[in-house]
C-alpha cells in the first residue's frame, strides 16, 4: 500500500498523543530497516506512519561519570562521533560493522534495537554491557534491561505500540572486549549472528565476564557467567573447553552451524583472556 | 504532499507522493541524472547524494524525509573547488573507470575529505565500500584519493595565506 499521509509530530508529547490515538501506527526513524528489502519503484509503507527521526527530545546525549544516555534517534554515525570517553569500545565495534557509511548516516540506534524480525548488530554489544532502555507508551515511561527485550525462547520481544526513547549504557572499565559477526554479511539468515564479549580481571581473578550472542535469537547464559566469575587466570585448557561445551550446547537452539562457531569463539575468547 | 527543500543551493517546491523515492524525484522532476537508481535498496551507492552535508542513498529516502532539508547532488557539487580537487586527484593517479559509479564515488570521497583531510588507506577503502565497483582496484583508488587530499590541502593552504 502507498501511504498518503505521514504524521510528523513536532515534539515528544505530540508523538505520544499520536501513538495513543493511532495504536497501530508504525514508527519511522531512519527507515533503513523498513525499506531494506524493497527494490521496487515506489516504497511500500504501512498505512499509518509516524516520522520520529528529527524529534529533538530523541536526539539528546547526556554523560555522567557512571553512564552515557543516548536518544533513540541519534544516527549510528552520530553515536560513532561521540568523544571516546562517552563511547564504549564494544559499542563502537558493533556500530562500525553495520552496513556502510551512507546507511549509518540514516540508521538510528533505536531502530537497530527495536527491529522485531531479528536481533540486529548493536543488540548483543549493548546486551553485554547491560544497557537499559527507556520505553514509553500511554501508561508512562519505564526503564528496563535490554536483555528483557528477548522472550523466554530468546526471540525478539519488542512490545507493539511502544516508543524506545533513550538508551542508558553503564561506563565501566573493561580489560577485554570482542565483537565478531558470523555468517554472510548483509544477508541476515538463520546462520548469521553477532557475538559480543566483555571481561575484566582484578588481581588475577576474573571479576566480570559477559557474553551475548544474537541473530534470529539471543543468548546470554547468566548461570554460566556466574560460574566463570571468580576464577583465577589463566584458566586451564580443561576449564576453557568445559565452558565452551556448555555454550555450544546451549547454542544448538540457534542452529547447528552457529553452535559450532559459538563454541569455538568462546574457547578462543577464554584462551585470549587467559594470556 | 507539496513540500520544499534546498536543492543544490536553491529553494525548490515539489508535489510528490510520500512513497516516491528522492532518487526518482531528482531524475524525473529536476532532470538531475547524476544519481542513478540501480539497486534501489541501499547497497550499490550509485544514487548517493549529500543530505544536510552527509552522504545518503537517495533511493532510501521517501519524499517526506526530505522536507525542509538540504540536498546536494553531483551536479551541484561539480561547481565546487572540492570537485576539481577530486577529479584532478583521480586523473593524476590514472584512475580509469567506466564511469558507472562516478556519482557515488566522487561524493563519498568528498564526504570523507570533509571529515578527515588525510584519510588512511583503511579509512579510504572503508568509506568507498559504500560504492562497490568492478573497475577500480584498491591500490589505484587509494592513490587517487590521497592525490585528491593533497590537492585539497594545497588549495586550502594557499587560500588561508591570501
Ligand atoms: C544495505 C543495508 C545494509 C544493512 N546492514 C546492516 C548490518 O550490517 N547490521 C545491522 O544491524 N543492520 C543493518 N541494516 C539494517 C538497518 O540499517 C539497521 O538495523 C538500522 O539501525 C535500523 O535503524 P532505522 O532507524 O533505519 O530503523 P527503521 O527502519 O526506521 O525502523 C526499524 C524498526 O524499528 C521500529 N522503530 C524505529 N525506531 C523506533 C523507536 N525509537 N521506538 C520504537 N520502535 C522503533 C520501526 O517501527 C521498525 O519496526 C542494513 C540496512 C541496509 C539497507
Ligand atoms: S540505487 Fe541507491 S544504493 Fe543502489
Ligand atoms: S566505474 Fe565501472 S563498475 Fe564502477
Amino acid at each position: 500500500m502507498l501511504v498518503s499521509e505521514v504524521h510528523q509530530p513536532r515534539d515528544l508529547s505530540e508523538l505520544l498523543s499520536l501513538m495513543r490515538r493511532l495504536p497501530g501506527a508504525t514508527l519511522y526513524a531512519g527507515g533503513t530497516e523498513l525499506l531494506r528489502e524493497q527494490a521496487s519503484r515506489y516504497v511500500t509503507l504501512p498505512p499509518e506512519l509516524v516520522s520520529i527521526a528529527s524529534l529533538l527530545e530523541l536526539r539528546q546525549v547526556s554523560l555522567t561519570e557512571r553512564f552515557v544516555e543516548l536518544g533513540a534517534c541519534l544516527t549510528l554515525t552520530e553515536v560513532l562521533e561521540l568523544k571516546e570517553s562517552a563511547l564504549p569500545e564494544l559499542l563502537a565495534l558493533a556500530l562500525r560493522g553495520v552496513a556502510t557509511a551512507p546507511i549509518r548516516n540514516l540508521a538510528t540506534i533505536g531502530g537497530n534495537l527495536a527491529t522485531r524480525s531479528r536481533f540486529m548488530d548493536v543488540w548483543p554489544a549493548l546486551a553485554c554491557l547491560d544497557a537499559l532502555v527507556e520505553l514509553r507508551d500511554g501508561s508512562g515511561a519505564r526503564w528496563i534491561n535490554l536483555n528483557r527485550l528477548a522472550d523466554d525462547d530468546g526471540r525478539p520481544a519488542f512490545p507493539a505500540g511502544v516508543l524506545l526513547s533513550r538508551i542508558r549504557i553503564p561506563l565501566e572499565r573493561w580489560d577485554a572486549v570482542a565483537l565478531r559477526k558470523v555468517g554472510r554479511c548483509g544477508y541476515p539468515s538463520r546462520d548469521s549472528a553477532v557475538f559480543a564479549l566483555a571481561a575484566r580481571a582484578e588481581k588475577g581473578i576474573l571479576a566480570e565476564f559477559r557474553l551475548a550472542f544474537a541473530g534470529e535469537r539471543a543468548l546470554r547464559l547468566r548461570d554460566v557467567e556466574s560460574r566463570i566469575l571468580g576464577r583465577r587466570l589463566p584458566l586451564s585448557a580443561k576449564e576453557r573447553s568445559a565452558f565452551a561445551v556448555e555454550y555450544r550446547e546451549a547454542a544448538t537452539v540457534l542452529s547447528p552451524e552457529l553452535a559450532l562457531r559459538f563454541g569455538t569463539l568462546v574457547d578462543g575468547a577464554l584462551d585470549l583472556l587467559s594470556r | 504532499m507539496t513540500f520544499s527543500f534546498i536543492l543544490n543551493g536553491e529553494d525548490v517546491l515539489v508535489k510528490a507522493r510520500s512513497a516516491d523515492r528522492l532518487v526518482d524525484l531528482l531524475r524525473e522532476r529536476f532532470g538531475l541524472l547524476g544519481p542513478l537508481a540501480d539497486c534501489r535498496h541501499g547497497a550499490c551507492g550509485k544514487c548517493l547524494i549529500l543530505l544536510d552535508g552527509r552522504l545518503a542513498p537517495s533511493c532510501m529516502l521517501p519524499a517526506f524525509k526530505v522536507r525542509g532539508r538540504e540536498v546536494i547532488t553531483l551536479e551541484g557539487f561539480s561547481q565546487t573547488d572540492e570537485y576539481a580537487d577530486i577529479k584532478g586527484g583521480f586523473e593524476e593517479a590514472g584512475l580509469e573507470l567506466c564511469g558507472f559509479c562516478d556519482n557515488g564515488r566522487i561524493l563519498a570521497v568528498a564526504a570523507l575529505l570533509e571529515r578527515n583531510a588525510r584519510p588512511s588507506r583503511d579509512e579510504i577503502l572503508g568509506e568507498l565500500s559504500a560504492v562497490p565497483c568492478r573497475c577500480a582496484d584498491p591500490e589505484t583508488l587509494t592513490q587517487a584519493v590521497a592525490a585528491a587530499a593533497e590537492r585539497r590541502a594545497r588549495r586550502l593552504y594557499h587560500r588561508a595565506r591570501q
